[in-house]
């Protein structure tokens, strides 16, 4: 084989390109992973995941500097002193708001993997058959039986933490020990439950966490700092879990640095014969080939490949001929919910830090409910603690017992935060901006999603229905909030190149195949249907090794 | 999204103090006019400010955790033009103060009087952040409206809040602070959510 061939090219190198890898490598296929970004290392490169806080010159805050530098970063949370070198520099990488949209993205092996949240939800049919029942947008062309053996097979591998709760609408994984809820939330918990005679539960929030030693693997230490790295391994990253494992079976090679830009198309077998790379530190320019190409380069940065490939053949690119290419662009809308004081408990407080909080099942408009002047639900993540040093102390304004009170634990308080499902709408679009390139002469994307009245009505019982629950449990002073907001803050993309039944009105099949190409696959946020309410990282990663495994079976069958 | 952030982002809601947060999305600064006016005198200055608020005890205090000097990194890298003016000339405000209150520059007086000056600052500083939220608020009110609250920009607080603020932060974030007021396990290793706690226990910083 020229070594520029392979059997299998995988396009991205986050949570769904490391599982393309990994399944790829594992069934024998000689594959390439291309990685836009530089090489982390894992533990060896997480150079922040032992400082304290005083370490940090800043304490771990931001700078007018990086606030100048970083003008997306800086609306929220990524933009801070801990863990800025991992996300992108906005003006290397611009893009077009037609519409404000907030993309926070991580450019280098594994991804946003390395910083993700690690909430770690199934879908079930109530999500998978949600676009047939309420008529919108295009059926799931799979059910839940389709992709549950996928989900177990992946969390046997990633290790994902819970407690088994037989819920209909949020199927239970193959379980880690779950970490347990503290003595305040497992109080509210309790009230809530027989308040609404189980219809509303409070669980722990299940994450990909190992709570037992796996292989390469050590338990969560309970430091929660998760988002510097972990010298553990005990999240799911690309670094420590899949890559590993392809690397292992001596069939990876791991390119860094190759902006893939398109991708090569065949008019006459109408097939993908591999890619086109452009070497982001030379700027040279290599073509890689392969039977097959997994695009998981996240969600929208995989259609921004479908859209700059094939073009002579379809202007708008390669799987465009359904004209879904880049709509139905989704994200989970959040920033609301509601907190308040606990009495008492006093007596008790905790021990490290739980990398996770409580979650709340989503409950509205489930099947035999009664209907809400909205579509779809919402759950929600949230936590009791005890309050720090920054808290308000009116007692007091200086001196001694200040400082004492302050280096003590304060009242307890609790509060949620809803994440809310939005729908695929058809005119929620990315586009190609060619009128503006970003460091490497390429054009970039333009962005025009907005939400609309189905979510504006749910983030009124997204606020209230919190409010209920707190007080229904005894919490006093609970107060709603909404602090708005903008599409991409969830930093969960999902849609613009969405699976179905007819190639008419989807760019993907049951099997993440480009219906325009069918030795393409796309398994990452872009192939989605609809959002559900739940975080979707591990629905990528049953997608894909799905997918994989799929692709592999075909190519063994000579059908690719 | 991490864990810490979203239950500041409660905080933030609820109206919890959360250092800093209120400069998140101020705009632009150059920050060398600033720094040259933390002169060394500046830096003891606040250090016994610093000091007053939260005083050595069996654990160090302000002074020891150098909070002058941190004061002088964060207002002049981290605090937008217009905050760091209302710092900058916040100092001589206290001075004045000082001086009508006591006759004596800060440096000259007792603890005593240093105290009853900072809890003369305290009711200030609170009624006057009070009157500018009621002030901001139309503004606020009116970008919410149009879903834009993003762009707000709020009225700077009153200077002695910020130099409280910053006391708090750089103590309570210093190695001092944090591992000898506060107690500090860098590996935990396990978690218990019903630690027995009685009055007198340290958080876990």
């Amino acid at each position: 084989m020229a070594d520029n061939t392979f059997e299998a090219i995988v396009v991205g190198s986050g949570i769904s390109g490391g599982w393309a890898a990994k399944e790829l490598t594992e069934r024998g296929l000689k594959t390439l992973m291309l990685e836009r970004g530089h090489d982390i290392k894992h533990v060896t490169d997480y150079e922040q995941s032992n400082k304290p806080v005083w370490q940090y010159p800043h304490r771990g805050g931001r700078t007018q500097k990086m606030i100048e530098e970083y003008p997306v970063l800086k609306r929220d949370y990524p933009l801070n002193e801990r863990s800025l070198h991992w996300w992108v520099k906005d003006s290397e990488c611009p893009y077009t708001e037609t519409k404000r949209f907030d993309w926070f993205r991580g450019y280098h092996v594994g991804g946003r993997s390395l910083m993700w949240g690690r909430q770690t939800y199934r879908w079930s049919d109530i999500d998978f058959g949600a676009n047939a029942k309420d008529g919108i947008a295009v059926d799931w062309p799979i059910r839940y039986k389709d992709i549950e053996p996928w989900y177990t097979h992946v969390e046997k591998f990633a290790g994902i933490q819970g407690t088994y709760e037989n819920l209909p609408q949020l199927p239970d994984s193959h379980f880690l020990p779950g970490m347990p809820l503290n003595v305040v939330e497992k109080d509210v918990a309790a009230r809530v439950k027989q308040h609404y005679n189980n219809k509303r539960t409070i669980i722990i929030g299940r994450t990909a966490h190992v709570t037992e030693p796996i292989p390469g693997r050590t338990p969560c230490q309970y430091r929660n700092m998760c988002a510097n790295g972990c010298p553990f391994g005990a999240y799911f990253s690309t670094q420590s879990s899949t890559l590993p494992a392809a690397v292992a079976t001596g069939n990876l090679t791991l390119r860094p640095f190759s902006i893939v830009t398109e991708i090569i198309y065949d008019k006459d077998t109408k097939k993908a014969k591999g890619v086109r790379v452009l070497d982001s530190e030379t700027n040279q320019t290599y073509e890689f080939f392969s039977k097959v190409v997994f695009v998981c380069a996240s969600s929208f940065n995989s259609t921004w490949l479908l859209m700059n490939s094939a073009t002579n053949i379809w202007p708008e690119g390669l799987g465009s001929s359904s004209g879904e290419l880049g709509h139905n662009v989704m994200d989970h809308h959040f920033r609301c919910g509601a907190s308040g004081d606990v009495d008492g408990f006093e007596d008790k407080y905790y021990y490290g830090f739980r990398p996770t909080g409580f979650y709340v099942p989503r409950f509205r408009n489930l099947p035999g409910d009664e209907k809400r002047n909205y579509l779809r639900g919402f759950g929600y993540q949230g936590a009791a603690n005890r309050q720090g040093w920054s808290r308000e102390v009116r007692e007091m304004s200086i001196g001694a017992d200040l400082k004492d009170m302050l280096a003590e634990p304060g009242p307890w308080r609790i509060g949620a935060t809803a994440f809310g499902e939005i729908l695929p709408y058809h005119d929620n679009t990315i586009s190609l901006d060619k009128t503006k390139q970003d460091k490497w002469k390429l054009p970039v994307l333009a962005m025009n999603v907005t939400i609309r009245e189905n979510e504006k009505n749910m983030r009124v019982d997204m606020q209230n229905d919190m409010k209920e629950m707190l007080e229904a449990a005894g919490v006093k002073n609970v107060n709603t909030y909404d602090n708005e907001y903008f599409p991409g803050m969830g930093i969960h993309e999902m849609g613009t190149a969405r699976m179905g039944n007819d190639p008419k009105t989807s760019v993907l099949n049951a099997n993440n195949q480009v219906w325009d190409c069918q030795n393409v696959f796309v398994t990452d946020g872009a192939c989605m249907t609809s959002a559900s309410c739940v975080n979707p990282s591990l629905t990528y990663m049953a997608m894909t090794a799905r997918a994989a495994n799929f692709a592999v079976d075909e190519l063994k069958k000579g059908n690719l | 999204m991490d864990r810490r952030e979203l239950l500041k982002m409660i905080a933030l809601a609820t109206g919890s103090a959360v250092i800093g947060g209120e400069f998140f999305l101020s705009g632009c600064t150059s920050g060398a006019k600033t720094e040259a006016g933390f002169t060394p005198t500046t830096i003891s200055l606040l250090d016994e400010i610093g000091e007053t608020i939260l005083p050595a005890t069996s654990t160090p205090g302000a002074k020891e955790a150098q909070v002058g000097q941190f004061m002088k990194l964060y207002v002049t890298e981290c605090y937008p033009q217009v905050v760091q003016d209302v710092f900058m000339n916040g100092i001589s405000q206290l001075q004045e103060t000082c001086k009508k209150k006591h006759g004596k520059l800060f440096m000259d007086s007792s603890v005593e009087e240093r105290a009853a000056l900072l809890n003369d600052l305290e009711k200030e500083s609170k009624e006057y952040n009070a009157a500018q939220a009621k002030k901001d608020m139309p503004a606020y009110e009116e970008l919410k409206k149009k879903n834009r609250s993003d762009q707000f920009i709020a009225s700077p607080q009153h200077y002695y809040t910020m130099i409280k603020q910053l006391t708090l932060l750089g103590f309570f974030t210093s190695k001092q602070g944090a591992t000898l007021a506060m107690r500090h396990v860098s590996v935990p290793g396990r978690y218990d959510g019903a630690l027995p706690y009685k009055k007198g226990d340290k958080a876990y910083s």
